[in-house]
């Protein structure tokens, strides 16, 4: 061990003498000292205005005058999806997904009002997070800090000497593994500040170990790989080149390659298309606004019978307020129905997008930690059904207060009659009917499975290569 | 003549040179495959589209007994189809909509509703043309030539070629010119194949082809530079390069962004929705005649038409539609004004950052950046508004419902791509 330690020593006092990796362990620290400060400025920022925006919309329906239960229903409701804890440090799908969504009666609207498509747009990677960095620029410090580890030994003529003082080759590759892997380690601080930041603000801590954990395997992965590769070329520069092209290829190639093709192979059909086929299957459910729909005999002769009497005006309920209810469900069947098809779809696509895991750690580590995070497409897909749980909910409450709070004799005269109409808009305290909203990420256990696979990838590849560098290191010829 | 075919044999005997060149051609090739697969599949999403928004109109047409409930009921399809040269550039297609499907209703409700794309999909963006031209040829230009002059002097042959090469400079060009050459080469063969098949306009495609070639000269340039004193090692300027990578394809487009973000703040999406909302739904709660007055008032040509006398009437029903979009209009014009000067701020910067400046020329050409969507947007609105003017002297003037009349009603034309 202190063999291995006189190493890192060694290397250490290597980096100090070069003005150029000085510069680049400087830049690197700054750099991401930066984007994590920016970062969480700018989730935190956009946290606060967020749920300070779902605050205002409930006020907002709460506090409408009285009217008709019905334009409640069109008047609608807003919910925002709220970034999670550990968005300071992967933001994931927030940039590209909408914020917004709009809950009404009748209709599953979609999130609106994304960043990106309003951003400047400049450049291939938009404005980075921690994420990101870590992903795709802190391995190219580390190949700068420890490609020469072995090569720079041999072109100066002191790696025989030092194996022939017997220095073991494993002794020699664990000394360089402390030496890169302190950097490494070094680099991690401010993902464990933004980790430390994300549980003050209510992230569970084992889930926030657990994602500086990963960044920590991501980059003991490149550790290996730069010994790896720098114990198996002869020269350093033939080392720097194979590994940059294995990052090029691996970090930046394959993960876009992967979303091609994930969306080639699983084309999806698009919101419209889904639209417009509902429409149709909606002709067949009968429209909630015409009560004369013969879709809604059924309902009239039940209710009819249930109660006794002979016509719809005698019922003791408001058959207007009955058929929106009846109509409502099954319009939310079908309505759920086409967004589970639409989700599956995405899911599927995620799934083609995941098996490219296995070809680029850089990926699989993305996927990890997006999933680790609340940021992923499950957390979106998350955010869709809860918002459309309260859209069912509210909607449907203010159909019962249309059934009931109304007579069906005010209610079909109210276009026609002035009268009528004032009697049939009810009182406002039935708006307090609404359910407050905050969007939370899934429990912890659920993010964990969904970043398990990913993560096995990844340990897959740790695996790998330090047998690879073991079966290397073996082979170290001066 | 000679040294050329010395150069040549040299290169033929590089084989990681060879190998770097073949990834670029690969690399350019997969690049435009892909995007001929995406824009062939967004024109037949739209040919598909057409074809079931024609059937649900004429379904939707045939239940109708007024005007007012022709114009409630019926969904019109408008879309922007991809250039002749999009395949190359995919841009903001990725995340901004294409495609709209809009009725009489306040347009503030509907315009923002996005198709968007898979999030996970997007966050990782798409290997298309433009990411290999900006963001990865820059590092394969750095891999072919880097340190061409310091390596001859590691392997002692410098002095020896440069003396019967008559000058080092001379050297390089012939040497780092044949690379680049054949680098550009790799790169734009399979843009010209994606171009000819896409049928795209010669000039365009030649423009793009000058860009792309522009953009590697700067990078061979730098390249010379980082060797001037054919004294640093190769690995280090390898490594120099990558860093001017680095500062030039990641760092200095974020910081333009954030610069062009912070300068134009847009007004929040949300607030126009809700603006629009609570204009719309007051209106039931206000005395109509305020309602007709505030749509007389910027509509003085129904002035004469604006008297209603029933609880419901589909003329107030639409007028105030059109001030819930007045209403939001102020708000909206902002986050449209906000958002053209973000690229015009954008586009200026850009030529600060190489890599991010041929990406936004080549989504420029292909029709996929911010003014292209405006335009879209731009030409829904122009289009909503024709529906309205074909409805109102129906609905205002009252004039009997004939339902064979709603075939010329406006279509949509997309913009001029």
């Amino acid at each position: 061990m202190t063999a291995a330690l006189r190493i890192a020593r060694a290397e250490w006092g290597y980096w100090r003498h070069s003005r150029l990796l000085l510069a680049a362990l400087a830049v690197f620290g700054l750099l991401l000292a930066a984007i994590a400060v920016l970062s969480a400025a700018r989730i935190e920022s956009e946290a606060t205005r967020r749920a300070a925006q779902q605050q205002a919309a409930e006020q907002a329906f709460t506090t409408q005058p009285d009217r008709h239960p019905h334009r409640m229903v069109h008047y609608g409701h807003y919910v925002f999806r709220t970034p999670p804890p550990l968005a300071v440090f992967d933001p994931g799908i927030d940039a590209v997904a909408g914020q917004a969504l709009f809950l009404e009666g009748h209709r599953q609207n979609s999130a609106a009002f994304a960043e990106a498509p309003s951003a400047a747009g400049v450049g291939a990677f938009g404005v980075p997070h921690p994420a990101l960095a870590y992903q795709l620029l802190v391995p190219l410090l580390l190949i700068a800090l420890g490609h020469a580890a072995f090569a720079r030994e041999r072109e100066a003529g002191t790696l025989a000497p030092l194996l022939a003082q017997g220095v073991r080759p494993g002794q020699l590759a664990a000394g360089k593994a402390i030496a890169l892997g302190a950097a490494a380690l070094a680099m991690l601080l401010p993902a464990a500040g933004l980790a430390v930041l994300a549980v003050a603000h209510g992230e569970a801590p084992a889930i926030a170990a657990l994602q500086v954990l990963l960044y920590a395997g991501y980059l003991g992965l490149w550790v290996l790989a730069v010994l790896l590769l720098g114990a198996l070329l002869p020269r350093r520069a033939d080392v720097l080149g194979a590994l940059l092209l294995a990052w090029l290829a691996t970090a930046l190639v394959l993960p876009r390659l992967a979303a091609s093709h994930a969306v080639a192979a699983v084309p999806a059909s698009g919101k419209i298309a889904a639209d417009i086929a509902l429409l149709e299957g909606l002709r067949n459910a009968g429209d909630g606004h015409n009560a004369a729909d013969p879709a809604f005999d059924a309902l009239r002769r039940q209710l009819l019978a249930q109660h006794g009497v002979e016509r719809v005006e005698d019922l003791p309920v408001n058959f207007r307020g009955m058929v929106a209810t009846i109509a409502e469900e099954r319009l939310t069947a079908l309505l759920n129905e086409a967004a589970e098809r639409r989700m599956a779809q995405e899911r599927a696509q995620s799934a083609r997008l995941a098996a490219f895991a296995w070809a680029s750690p850089t990926l699989a580590t993305g996927i990890a930690s997006r999933a680790l995070a609340g940021t992923d497409l499950a957390a979106m897909h998350r955010f869709q059904r809860e918002a459309e749980a309260l859209r069912f909910e509210f909607v449907q409450g203010l159909n019962q207060v249309h059934a009931h709070a109304l007579r069906y004799a005010d209610d079909i005269q109210r276009s026609v009659d002035p009268e009528a109409e004032r009697r049939t808009r009810v009182d406002a305290s039935h708006w307090r009917l609404l359910r407050a909203f905050t969007f939370e990420p899934a429990a912890p256990a659920a993010r964990r499975d969904n970043a398990s696979a990913a993560g096995a990838a990844l340990a897959a590849w740790l695996l790998a290569l330090a047998l690879g560098l073991r079966f290397a290191v073996a082979r170290l010829r001066p | 003549m000679s040294a050329l075919l010395r150069e040549l044999r040299l290169l033929a005997r590089d084989r990681a040179a060879l190998a770097l060149l073949a990834v670029a051609l690969l690399a350019a090739a997969v690049a435009v495959a892909s995007g001929l697969a995406e824009v062939r599949q967004q024109r037949a999403q739209l040919a598909a589209l057409a074809d079931a928004d024609r059937r649900e109109r004429e379904a939707v047409a045939a239940q109708q007994a007024d005007w007012g409930s022709a114009a409630y009921y019926t969904f019109h399809l408008t879309g922007a189809p991809p250039s002749a040269f999009a395949f190359a550039a995919l841009g903001l297609r990725e995340h901004g909509p294409w495609q709209h499907r809009v009725r009489m209703l306040a347009l503030e409700g509907q315009i923002h509703e996005p198709d968007a794309g898979q999030p996970e999909v997007a966050v990782l963006g798409r290997f298309d043309y433009a990411f290999v031209a900006a963001t990865l040829a820059p590092l394969l230009a750095i891999l072919l030539l880097h340190g061409l002059a310091a390596g001859e002097r590691a392997a002692g042959r410098h002095d020896l070629l440069v003396a019967t090469a008559r000058s080092g400079t001379r050297l390089w060009l012939l040497r780092a010119g044949l690379r680049i050459a054949l680098l550009a080469v790799a790169l734009l063969l399979p843009l010209a194949v994606g171009s000819m098949l896409e049928g795209t306009a010669g000039a365009v495609a030649l423009v793009a082809a000058a860009l792309v070639t522009a953009h590697l000269l700067f990078w061979a340039l730098l390249c010379r530079w980082l060797d001037r004193d054919g004294a640093t090692p190769p690995s280090t300027q390898l490594m120099q390069g990558v860093g001017a990578w680095l500062l030039l394809a990641v760092v200095a487009p974020a910081a333009i962004a954030a610069v062009a973000e912070r300068r134009h703040p847009l007004p929040e999406g949300a607030a126009i929705l809700m603006a629009q909302r609570e204009a719309v739904n007051a209106a039931w709660d206000l005395p109509k005649a305020a309602t007709m007055q505030a749509f007389v008032a910027r509509h003085p040509e129904w002035a004469a038409h604006a008297e209603v006398q029933r609880p419901f009437e589909w003329k107030w029903y639409f007028a105030f539609q059109q001030v819930g979009d007045e209403a939001a209009a102020p708000l909206s014009q902002a986050h449209r004004e906000g958002r053209a000067a973000r690229a015009r701020t954008a586009a200026t910067l850009a030529w600060l950052a190489p890599p991010a400046a041929l990406e936004r020329q080549l989504e420029a050409l292909a029709g996929t950046d911010a003014t292209a969507a405006l335009a879209y947007e731009t030409a829904v609105r122009d289009f909503h508004a024709s529906l309205r003017q074909w409805y109102y002297p129906r609905l205002f003037r009252d004039l009997p419902y004939a339902g064979d009349e709603l075939a010329q009603r406006p279509t949509f034309t997309p913009p001029p791509g």
